[in-house]
């Protein structure tokens, strides 16, 4: 009991970093099942993939890190972005300039376009973040509008010179380089992977320190933090600072893994998609963000493997976003194991009746009721078993 | 620069863009005040009884029972919406009322898709009659259609003022605008205002669509994205005055289209609502303390 209580106590002192938390058998038996699930992605699932598949599964790795980057701002901070997309795409543009531009090793361009974005999205973000709630949102769905506009007339760089990098009478367009470990889909895959590792770290050591806690403290109400102290603004922008600086890491690597970039895959549509595929994975989870990228580069990729329209996907993302604010608001990744658990307690019951049926009942159960009832009976037997 | 002919056009097919922005402007507004939901599938719900209309002129069905089946489309669905999604998320923050609509925006994006497929790449379009008939004002060609938008912004945005001001159900609404919970006590129907305040803003929708797609496209995405325009409009009168609602609407629709003929930035014409809103919702929160005051939209 003692021991317990102490466990706790440096579980909580140790923020749930450090080695004192792997102790605690709960967090050893998670942190082993992710160690090998992830150890499976790196060098299982490639062997396994086809081709597609492989591509699709990139496509997971990085927009697991905007889904990340979304829900960090929507769960932890409370404030809904409509804009991630044209975020994503600022991302991508810096990365395949740089890339065209210069010689400079891939990490290095990547965490350049990461805080180009960052820098961007601060400066977007330090007038925005005066408005709260639903002005907040209006206003990034503006923005993004505004982006995709300037994009679809400045066009991606292709090769060309000057500042945007276009020319339009290019006729042969170079592909954007990847970097030298990484040039087959497999290899990029696992590249991918390792960066969205590294990303989904960064943010894990912001939510389980100080920042995350000011941030849990905005998001419960904000003149309680702010009668506690916490400078909201400076943390609201250091949360958009960070969104912005993985979405921009997310769209370096977005550039080298379609080689080709041009303005129409940015549409503000999919902005609306990713909160969707966010809200449906759940925003209080991180791994909500792997759910809400499978949900949204997978399930596209595998319907059009089998000649399903898209358009039933965009009605079930429809459908999903209605049902989580309506009656799951922590997605899918809290309810599905809650759904489940009544599943396996409805079909144990189901097991359970011909025995509970056929056994004298306990004394005081049978004095209760005269004629047992089937589901009296399950019901009592449950009872017993709690 | 481009001498003032050439601006000319523009200002007629300006004030006519404007004209519906204002009317779609003005039907959020009144909404927003009366159920606080922000509906942000304003533009999809007017698109999809664009499509239907559309699809009912080409088999065969007179004009006019398709017009009426366009607007009366939005009102329906978006009662149906409002009866089935409002109680449920009346409680709820504003922004999760609105992020809801998005999830009707998505519905519908995903239908109009399946429906009506934009792949054949054939252009669909609605004419309606005015279209033919006009007159010339200076040398500039006014056709009734463009006549009938501002018309219809004019109109809408001077009757919801008096029918808000004057009428029962309007006194309701307002009431509804300040405390929902005190309305209902003093015993105004609440429910019934509602759903008179989606129906209307249903056929605002219906109406704003089948005029857009006559005027501009009939095409989802553009229609629906169209109506972040009006949504603009919405913002800078901060979801809450009528005449600022037609006003900024009318600057929106006039600006965008007086920048088509200056080539540096026609390119960027469409980011106008944008690029207002934005300004204006910053000016408006220059000094920290704006739309903090209401608990509604704190």
């Amino acid at each position: 009991m003692t021991q317990t209580t102490a466990e706790r106590k440096t579980d909580t002192t140790a923020a749930g970093l450090g080695w004192a938390a792997l102790r605690r058998r709960d967090n050893l038996v998670r942190f082993s099942v992710i160690t090998a699930l992830l150890l499976f992605t790196l060098f299982g699932l490639p062997q396994l993939l086809s081709l597609y598949y492989t591509d699709a599964m990139t496509q997971v790795a990085i927009y697991a890190i905007v889904a990340l980057g979304l829900g960090m701002l929507v769960g932890r901070v409370g404030l809904y972005s409509l804009g991630q997309v044209a975020v994503l795409a600022i991302g991508a543009w810096a990365a395949a300039r740089l890339l065209f531009a210069t010689t400079q090793p891939f990490p290095v361009v990547v965490v350049e376009a990461g805080l180009v974005t960052m820098l961007l999205g601060t400066l977007i973000g330090l007038p925005a973040l005066r408005l709260r709630g639903l002005y907040f949102a209006l206003i990034t769905l503006m923005l993004s509008g505004a982006i995709t506009v300037v994009l679809a007339t400045v066009n991606f760089p292709n090769g060309g010179r000057g500042f945007t990098g276009y020319d339009g009478a290019l006729l042969h367009i170079p592909a954007i380089r990847r970097p030298s470990i990484a040039g087959t889909d497999a290899a990029y895959f696992r590249y991918a992977v390792v960066v969205a590792i590294i990303m989904f770290a960064l943010v894990f050591a912001h939510i389980k320190t100080r920042p995350g806690r000011a941030w849990a403290a905005i998001r419960q109400s904000e003149p309680a933090a702010l009668a506690a102290g916490i400078n909201i603004t400076f943390y609201k922008l250091w949360a958009f600072a960070l969104a912005s600086f993985i979405t921009g890491v997310a769209g370096g690597l977005l550039a080298s893994a379609d080689r080709f970039l041009y303005s129409i895959t940015f549409h503000p549509q999919d902005s609306i998609t990713l909160l969707a595929v966010v809200l449906m994975g759940g925003v209080y989870s991180m791994y909500g963000a792997v759910i809400a990228a499978l949900l949204n580069s997978l399930l596209p990729a595998a319907l059009q493997d089998w000649g399903v329209s898209q358009d039933w996907l965009t009605i079930l993302f429809g459908i999903g976003v209605l049902q989580v604010l309506t009656t799951a608001p922590a997605g899918i990744v809290d309810q599905f194991p809650k759904d489940m658990k009544k599943l396996g307690r409805l079909l144990w019951r189901l097991v359970r009746r011909p025995v509970t049926a056929a056994a004298p009942a306990t004394p005081g159960a049978a004095s209760a009721s005269a004629a047992p009832s089937a589901s009296g009976a399950s019901r009592a037997s449950r009872g017993g078993t709690t | 620069m481009p001498s003032w002919s050439d601006f000319e056009p523009f200002i007629v097919s300006g004030l006519a863009l404007g004209g519906v922005y204002a009317l779609s402007g003005v039907g959020l507004v009144v909404l927003y005040r009366a159920t606080g939901v922000l509906y942000l599938a304003f533009g999809a719900v007017g698109a999809m009884g664009a499509l239907i209309a559309y699809s009912m002129i080409q088999a065969g069905t007179p004009g006019w029972v398709a017009w009426i089946a366009c607007i009366l489309f939005g009102g329906v669905l978006t009662l149906a919406y409002g009866m089935l999604f409002g109680p449920p998320l009346a409680g709820r923050d504003p922004l999760v009322k609105a992020v809801a609509t998005l999830g009707l925006t998505l519905i519908l994006f995903g239908v109009m898709d399946l429906l009506w497929s934009s792949s054949g790449g054939q252009a669909r379009s609605i004419t309606l009659p005015t279209d033919t008939g006009g007159f010339t004002v200076a040398q500039i060609q006014v056709t009734w259609t463009q006549v009938l938008s501002l018309g219809l912004g004019v109109l809408l945005t001077v009757g919801t003022g008096a029918f808000l001001q004057y009428t029962k159900l309007g006194t309701g609404m307002r009431a509804m605008a300040n405390d929902r919970v005190i309305t209902a006590t003093l015993g105004v129907p609440v429910r019934r205002v509602e759903a008179a305040a989606w129906f209307g803003a249903g056929v605002l929708g219906g109406l704003a669509g089948l005029l857009l797609a006559d005027l501009v496209a009939l095409d989802a995405t553009t229609l629906t994205f169209l109506v972040i325009s009006s949504l603009a409009a919405a913002l800078i009168a901060r979801l809450r005055s009528i005449p600022v609602t037609f006003v900024a609407a009318i600057v929106i629709g006039l600006v965008h289209d007086l920048l088509t003929p200056i080539t540096q930035l026609t390119d960027y014409r469409d980011m106008t609502p944008f690029v207002l809103a934005a300004i204006a919702l910053l000016w408006v929160s220059r000094h920290g303390t704006v739309m903090t005051r209401s608990r509604e939209e704190a």
